[in-house]
């Protein structure tokens, strides 16, 4: 009978054997590196997400390869799996990531818990590192605020985004109504534009358990409640504000949506809206592709985009950071990274990604720029410049966000089920705060 | 010899005529026009839908007769590149059935020759924890020994899913074969060694052929350990098709053309080898 | 075994050794490593680091409605896709045991559904289902019968799932009761034909019966696949409506990667795994029955 200590060493040699068989060498960097392109010769490692500002930064790769002699390995995933790779990579103790996308109300304060960024202030105040025309003042202050958590910056925005309502012109219009400016006009109008027997429904919106959560925010806000206090760290998920607002919700989508509205997230709600289904969709204004580009929507030249409609409260939209750009702490190619990370944010390729991706970026003179703007409609810029005031969170501010989340979703799913709002909101009150207590 | 070892699936083949439903041939002709169409449909609407545009997809009430595009499969091969993941998948099924058969042979010859059930008890513990008991784990090992971004990592744990399918499939098959066999060749003075190369193993290749089968397909459908141990790389097919629905809109037309893509593999092997299979996934069930 | 080299004399621990070593590293130890990190308070969220805490996880569990709710669901999913599985297949079983045209091709379309992939299985499933675009709905308008919301539906989306399960697997009943139907001895049907029986008789006096056995062995694999059961919930619900379909393993799976609270993921794993090993150790207890009650099972003898 063997050893069961030894049986490990030796199946862990045998695998430690296969390994070195199986690695491919990496270049030493900077090997090779000549005056003008000091890290010429090195691979970095980014992780990004089946998003389209990846899509569109893609194809312009072979421009930083050519110009630093970087070789950059874009590796995407959907959103909850990057995130998923990223952790268990981190966690394992040593990862080869260099650079990675990330979702800075989502994960940031849960990274940096764990020291897995690399403070990117460091880069920023060292002009070797960044040179003036790099133009740091021209990034979204409200942006980078979202980005750093306590001292440290944890990622360079990329993606900007607020929640609008997109809506379909030629309905409203053949009912005689205007765009909706608060939600008791979104529900009247929504009464009157769904006739269930010719599937055509007044509202669709996300209905599932957790993405729900963050297009909901705006009503939340709207209707003058919040997640919790700031200061006292107390849950404010069964006040009345929240209850008025997640009721308002619910029966939006119970009465005015389409069956099934559990299941959708943005990308089947989306559907919903561009297969001319739904006349009034609220959601963030970044994927508005999925619906004005006539390749992707049956109704492209019938949409409308109008600011996020008031409630009780005044309009109080969230418009936050919704992707950034970040650096592991233990990249094995530091300047590499920053030198990727700065070229993807520049004002070059941000306007770039604007005009290919139409994903609204985070500098001003992107937005500026001809060629920057031109895939925005201008009802879209509107409505975007309308946004500008918004809150810069669609979700707690918590380092356990998913968890968080999820029992707050549990509420709104239980609404639009026509369920027990106040028993569900009890619950979800007493184990948010029990989070947020284990945060403190 | 071989009619010794007759396998499930043969016996199957010839019912016996002591149990039968006597219905009559109208009533059992629909009820087997039913049960087929129940597991048929799926197929059908799979492949239909695959050549549809995304309009026609959701159509109601369906077209039958339209007119079939390939666009859908452009798009699965050209920008979601599934070719590079089909010869993914084609690596790790064959890497993993490699290994499972190199060291599941041996120790289903073991098991069968000297009666070893704590080793047999020990493999198919694989088939029963539950994967993700084991992901972690397992990313971390890896990791320390360098394997996270490799074939290996991916082909080393799917080895360990079909494994105990090898083991399963084989310790009957050795079982039966006699042992004057053996015997007759150690007489002769063959070391075990010789005696397995030269009389066992050329006797056992429909066994062989049925574990592999088997422990290929499992490879080829597993979702859980590919999802968390694979990169872009490295990508099998049915984290392809995961991938598929992350963003933009829900591409019908494109998922249902994906599926068949990575369907028609495993189906077109199962047809060709029924009978390997059917004796294959009933070898543990029925034999003792 | 006098003559022989090395390998001759050591062949009884060389031979299974490779296997035994692989299963250790691969298995063994992680399954070892999840009970260790079950007794630590290991969480990325609060960053408490992995050291040892006790048994602490595992009263949490206890007053955690939503584990309890995902042990009420993975008991519910597999006892009714399972039970289905079970009738539908044997009966689908009986039906085919006697020669008639077709025969192969019917068996040959039977294997399809178990050895398609099953996310890609999910995703067509996911399309049929679709509640105003979808066939199935379609099908039932057409018929003016009501039309649930299936997976879409707090109420219906476990037995929504557990019919494509049904699908997946019923065949796998089938072929064993199949190989069980053409191991019964001819003698006790014989001794039926003549003192008059009809076939439905002899099928629940004698056939049934004597293949208790075969449905017994059939019905334990079947269970623990089924309580293990992932890759379509996963694929189709993440758990949704709200947590309806939420079973162990997509539980843990969430607490373990999207929460990274990995000592509390480990021990609804721990739970979990004893929930598995305990449904097959009663199946190796069952197979280890005497050899007259299982023979009939088995061909050959």
């Amino acid at each position: 009978m063997l050893h069961p200590s030894r049986a490990a060493i030796a199946a862990l040699t045998a695998l430690s054997v296969i390994g070195t068989a199986c690695s491919s060498g990496t270049p030493a960097p900077g090997a090779s590196g000549s005056g003008g392109k000091p890290y010429a010769g090195t691979t970095i490692r980014v992780l990004g997400a089946n998003h389209p500002w990846a899509d569109a930064l893609k194809p312009l790769l072979p421009d930083f390869e050519a110009k630093t002699g970087i070789k950059v390995n874009l590796e995407q995933y959907g959103e909850d799996q990057l995130t998923q790779k990223l952790t268990t990579e981190f966690t394992a103790g040593s990862s080869d990531i260099d650079a990675f996308m990330q979702r800075p109300l989502q994960e940031a304060k849960l990274h940096q818990q764990n020291g897995y960024y690399q403070d990117l202030n460091t880069y920023f105040k060292d002009s070797n590192k960044t040179p003036a025309d790099y133009e740091v003042n021209d990034i979204s202050k409200a942006a980078l605020g979202t980005e750093a958590v306590g001292d440290v910056l944890t990622g360079v925005p990329i993606v900007v985004e607020a929640e609008v309502l997109y809506y379909r012109k030629d309905l409203l219009q053949a009912a005689g109504l205007s765009v909706p400016k608060t939600l008791d006009e979104l529900k009247a109008a929504a009464a009157k534009l769904t006739d269930k027997s010719k599937e055509q429904y007044g509202f669709v919106a996300r209905g599932q358990r957790s993405p729900a959560v963050t297009q909901f925010s705006s009503f939340l806000y709207s209707y003058g409640g919040d997640w919790f206090d700031l200061k006292t760290k107390k849950a404010s998920i069964d006040t009345p504000e929240f209850i008025q607002a997640v009721t308002f919700y619910g029966s939006l989508l119970r009465d005015y949506g389409p069956p099934g509205v559990l299941n959708m997230s943005f990308p089947q709600a989306a559907a919903i809206v561009s297969q001319g289904k739904a006349a009034m969709y609220t959601d963030a204004n970044s994927i508005y592709q999925l619906m004005l580009d006539p390749k992707q929507s049956q109704v492209a030249d019938k949409m409308g985009v109008a600011p996020f409609p008031a409630g009780p409260k005044g309009a109080n939209m969230y418009n936050v950071t919704s992707w950034g750009l970040s650096m592991y702490a233990k990249a094995p190619h530091k300047d590499a990274a920053w030198e990727f990370i700065k070229w993807a944010t520049s004002k070059e390729i941000v306007i770039k990604t604007q005009a290919t991706g139409a994903v609204p970026g985070a500098r001003k003179s992107a937005f500026d720029d001809p060629q920057g703007k031109s895939k925005f409609p201008a009802d879209w810029s509107a409505a975007a410049a309308a946004s500008g005031g918004g809150r810069g969170y669609d979700r707690p501010l918590i380092v356990q966000v998913q968890k968080g989340r999820d029992i707050i979703g549990d509420v709104i799913t239980t609404s639009i089920q026509g369920g027990d709002i106040a028993g569900a909101a009890k619950k979800a009150q007493v184990e948010f705060q029990a989070l947020l207590d284990s945060e403190k | 010899m071989a009619a010794a070892r007759t396998d499930a699936h043969e016996r199957a083949a010839v019912p016996t005529q002591t149990v039968r439903l006597r219905l009559g041939p109208v009533v059992r002709f629909l009820t087997i026009a039913v049960i087929l169409t129940f597991f048929l449909a799926p197929f059908l609407w799979m492949l239909l839908n695959s050549f549809k545009t995304p309009i026609e997809v959701i159509t109601l009430p369906p077209k039958l007769v339209f007119e079939p595009t390939t666009a859908n499969y452009e798009n699965v091969f050209q920008s979601q590149n599934f070719g590079r993941y089909l010869v993914n998948s084609i690596v790790v099924g064959a890497g993993s059935v490699g290994i499972g058969l190199l060291i599941g042979l041996p120790a289903a010859y073991s098991i069968a020759k000297w009666d070893q059930r704590g080793v047999a008890t020990a493999i198919l513990l694989a088939r029963i924890v539950p994967g993700i008991t084991l992901l972690v784990p397992l990313f971390i090992l890896f990791r320390q020994v360098h394997l996270v971004d490799t074939f290996a990592s991916l082909i080393l744990t799917h080895a360990l899913v079909g494994l105990p399918f090898i083991v399963t499939v084989m310790v009957p098959f050795f079982k039966g074969i006699p042992v004057e066999l053996e015997e007759a060749a150690r007489i002769d003075g063959a070391t075990l060694l010789q005696t397995l190369r030269k009389v066992i193993l050329p006797i056992s290749g429909p066994g062989i052929v049925t574990a592999a089968i088997l422990a290929f397909v499992f490879s080829w459908n597993n979702f859980m350990f590919s999802v968390v141990l694979a990169t872009n790389q490295t990508k099998t097919v049915p984290v392809a098709i995961y991938n598929f629905i992350s963003y933009a809109q829900v591409d019908w037309g494109g998922l249902m053309a994906a599926a068949v893509v990575i369907t028609l593999p495993v189906l077109v092997l199962a047809l060709g080898t029924q009978r390997y299979i059917v004796s294959g996934l009933t070898a543990g069930a029925v034999k003792g | 075994m006098t003559e022989g080299g090395f390998a001759d004399r050591h062949a009884r621990w060389l031979f299974p050794a490779p296997a035994l070593l692989f299963v250790f590293a691969l298995m063994v130890f992680p399954i070892l490593y999840t009970v260790w990190t079950s007794l630590t308070g290991w969480d990325l969220g609060t960053g408490r680091p992995p050291t040892f805490i006790g048994p602490g996880n595992y009263e949490n569990l206890l007053g955690d409605e939503r584990f309890r709710g995902a042990i009420g669901r993975t008991l519910y999913f597999t006892v009714i896709a399972v039970g289905i599985e079970v009738v539908l297949g044997v009966a689908i079983a009986l039906i085919l045991n006697r020669e008639f045209r077709g025969r192969r091709f019917v068996t040959s379309i039977l294997l399809l559904p178990m050895m398609a992939t099953p996310v890609a299985i999910a995703m067509v499933w996911l399309l049929m289902y679709e509640p105003t675009a979808g066939i199935v709905n379609f099908v039932l308008r057409s018929l003016h019968l009501p039309t649930p919301l299936w997976i879409a539906g707090a109420e219906s989306v476990i037995p929504a799932l557990a019919l494509v399960d049904i699908w997946e697997w019923t065949p796998m009943v089938v072929l064993i009761t199949l190989a069980g139907l053409a191991s019964l001895p001819s003698d006790p049907f014989e001794a039926a034909a003549i003192d008059g029986a009809s076939t439905l008789q002899s099928i629940r006096l004698i056939t049934l019966p004597l293949l208790v056995p075969t449905i017994v062995v059939a019905t334990l694999l079947r269970l623990i696949d089924a309580l293990k059961t992932f890759d379509i919930i996963y694929t189709m619900t993440g758990g949704g409506p709200g947590f309806s379909s939420e079973t162990l393993n997509v539980f843990s799976y969430q607490q373990a990667f999207q929460y990274f609270s990995f000592g509390y993921a480990s021990s609804v794993l721990v739970v979990f795994f004893a929930i598995v090993l305990s449904i097959s150790l009663v199946f190796t207890y069952v197979r280890r029955e005497p050899p007259s009650r299982l023979a009939v099972a088995d061909g050959r003898r």
